[in-house]
């Protein structure tokens, strides 16, 4: 505990919450523009529509911001050569767990707001329906759940790699991926792939009424199995990020 | 009484690869002692140092800390009586002397109060509320040392802690090394290529060549193999040779000179008034010493960089 709430402390100065205070910003902003004058269609089902909206966003906005926020937590370890003192103090495992923990608050406090941010839009663009709290409580679940794996990898990255460089362009290459997969299928079995998998809500498209369609989605064995392989990213990247830690020497 | 050691090392070995950085080592470091560990640059004195603080995992040997053999439970444990400096400061840029001095205190769980008494000892105080980035080199070695002194452990490891300073924070910092066991109770071990550096902190010496210990004793007994030596010229040496066995003095040829052990002023005078009823011309008579540093290369190698 008391290595964890030292993370917080180191990261002073750091502007972590300016960063993700930045990219809801952007996406509050991109709702402001996308949803500010909807039709009486997309008014009648519009807090339908953001658990569609919100993942696939995410799924191309996301990776950098993960990417970002683990290498801001661990290159300060890197940059001071501290891994040479820490380690004589607390063993590596507790360590990494701690950087972890400290990663994963902040972004499940990150997801919160965000969510609350979105409903708080569709509230004052007088959205017709009402926020599903058993949906939204789900989307939110799995998408902190793909999200940590997508950080914990990052993190992973950012601790074993001195140079920066290497994670963030893993990062970058991630919303690239985040984009790609959604013109392939809405389910991947990649990291990054987890917030195509976690959207519980799809579209239609109607071409000649030009009209969209929102519809909860009724996910195929292959899309569950997908869902699924969140988690197992989710242990492999934790469980694998922390044994090559405590295998490396200084 | 005998005194207890805070290191002993046994068969300790690092290999990388093929190459052996450390060989099969047996280190022992005695209470109260102000270690120096001394080596021609890449003989092994990190890797000795960061295997005993268990950032590098030795490959065969083992460690006793404090009479404790090392092992992963224990390690941590172990390891909080001890204070290291290794290669370079730790510290965290973007914050300043006094919060990184507060993540250590923290950490090693001593009493807030020490932050103040470290930052005294290294005279820190006015830059504490300073970001360590803005630190000079010099400044931010201090923090180092004055991160490893928290808690007054009973070990401190120190390697090459004199690295990037000027000549003052050199002597600063030798003399703050010296004053820590009678002041604080603090064995120290301090690694250094510089034989004059750890000929003027320490009292007990480890010479390591090519990851092997080649010297490990007091100074004093390091001093005793600075032998002195009277080096004669004369215009007839192969007579003055003979001269001289027949006074019972072994002699060694130097170039033009014959080298013999230090005798007393009185035969020394005795052999000069010899070699004149003998007619043999006395060009040069010089009294030598054997240095430190020569002891040193002996050990260590002439090829290697000092």
């Amino acid at each position: 505990m008391r290595t964890l709430l030292l993370e917080f402390y180191k990261i002073k100065r750091r502007k972590i919450g300016l960063t993700i205070t930045a990219f809801l910003a952007v996406q509050f902003l991109w709702g402001l523009w996308a949803f500010h004058d909807p039709t009486p269609a997309e008014q009648a089902k519009g807090f339908l529509s953001l658990l569609y909206s919100i993942p696939i966003l995410d799924a191309v906005m996301v990776p950098p911001i993960m990417a970002i926020l683990a290498s801001r937590l661990a290159d300060i370890e890197h940059k001071g050569c501290t891994y040479k003192q820490l380690e004589t103090l607390r063993t590596p495992g507790s360590l990494y767990h701690a950087k972890a923990c400290c990663g994963l608050l902040i972004i499940i406090v990150m997801f919160a707001v965000q969510y609350t941010l979105f409903i708080l839009l569709g509230y004052a663009i007088g959205y017709q329906d009402s926020p599903d709290a058993a949906h939204y409580l789900l989307s939110y679940g799995l998408k902190l759940a793909s999200n940590s794996a997508l950080f914990l990898m990052q993190l992973a990255l950012s601790m074993l790699f001195a140079n920066q460089m290497i994670p963030l362009v893993v990062g970058l290459c991630g919303s690239l991926f985040g984009l790609l997969l959604m013109f392939v299928k809405m389910y991947s079995f990649l990291p990054w792939g987890g917030n195509l998998n976690s959207a519980l809500v799809m579209i239609e498209w109607n071409a000649d009424t030009r009209q969209a369609s929102y519809f909860y989605r009724e996910y195929s064995p292959v899309e569950l199995a997908a869902v699924g392989m969140i988690f197992v990213w989710l242990v492999l990247f934790y469980v694998g990020g922390r044994l090559l830690f405590n295998r490396r020497e200084n | 009484m005998k005194t207890q050691n805070l290191i002993e090392t046994n068969h300790l070995t690092k290999q990388f690869g093929k190459i052996r950085c450390v060989d099969s080592l047996h280190l022992q470091v005695p209470q109260g002692a102000i270690y120096g560990f001394l080596g021609p640059n890449g003989a092994g004195k990190s890797t000795t140092l960061k295997m005993i603080l268990g950032l590098t995992r030795p490959t065969d040997g083992s460690i006793t800390l404090f009479g404790t053999p090392v092992n992963g439970q224990n390690r941590i444990r172990l390891l909080s009586q001890t204070g290291s400096l290794i290669e370079s400061p730790s510290y965290y840029g973007h914050l300043t002397g006094e919060e990184n001095l507060h993540i250590l205190q923290t950490l090693k769980g001593c009493a807030k109060a020490d932050i103040d008494k470290v930052l005294r000892i290294v005279r820190l105080e006015e830059a504490r509320k300073k970001k360590v980035s803005h630190y000079s080199l010099g400044m931010k070695q201090r923090l180092g040392l004055a991160s490893a002194l928290l808690g007054f452990p009973r070990l401190l490891i120190l390697d090459e802690p004199t690295n990037g300073l000027d000549p003052s924070g050199i002597q600063e910092m030798r003399e703050l090394i010296c004053s820590l066991p009678s002041e604080y109770g603090i064995t120290v071990v301090v690694s250094s290529h510089l034989l004059g550096e750890i000929d003027q902190m320490a009292d007990h010496v480890g010479i390591i060549r090519k990851g092997q210990l080649v010297f490990q004793d007091t100074l004093e007994t390091l001093h005793a193999h600075a032998r002195q030596q009277i080096a004669l010229r004369t215009g007839r040496p192969a007579d003055t040779l003979s001269l001289l066995r027949r006074n019972g003095l072994e002699a060694a040829k130097d170039e033009d000179y014959l080298l013999i052990p230090m005798i007393d002023d009185e035969r020394t005078a005795a052999l000069c008034r010899q070699l004149c009823e003998q007619n043999i011309p006395l060009y040069r008579i010089e009294k030598r010493e054997k240095s430190l540093e020569d002891i040193f290369l002996s050990l260590t190698g002439k090829e290697t960089s000092l």
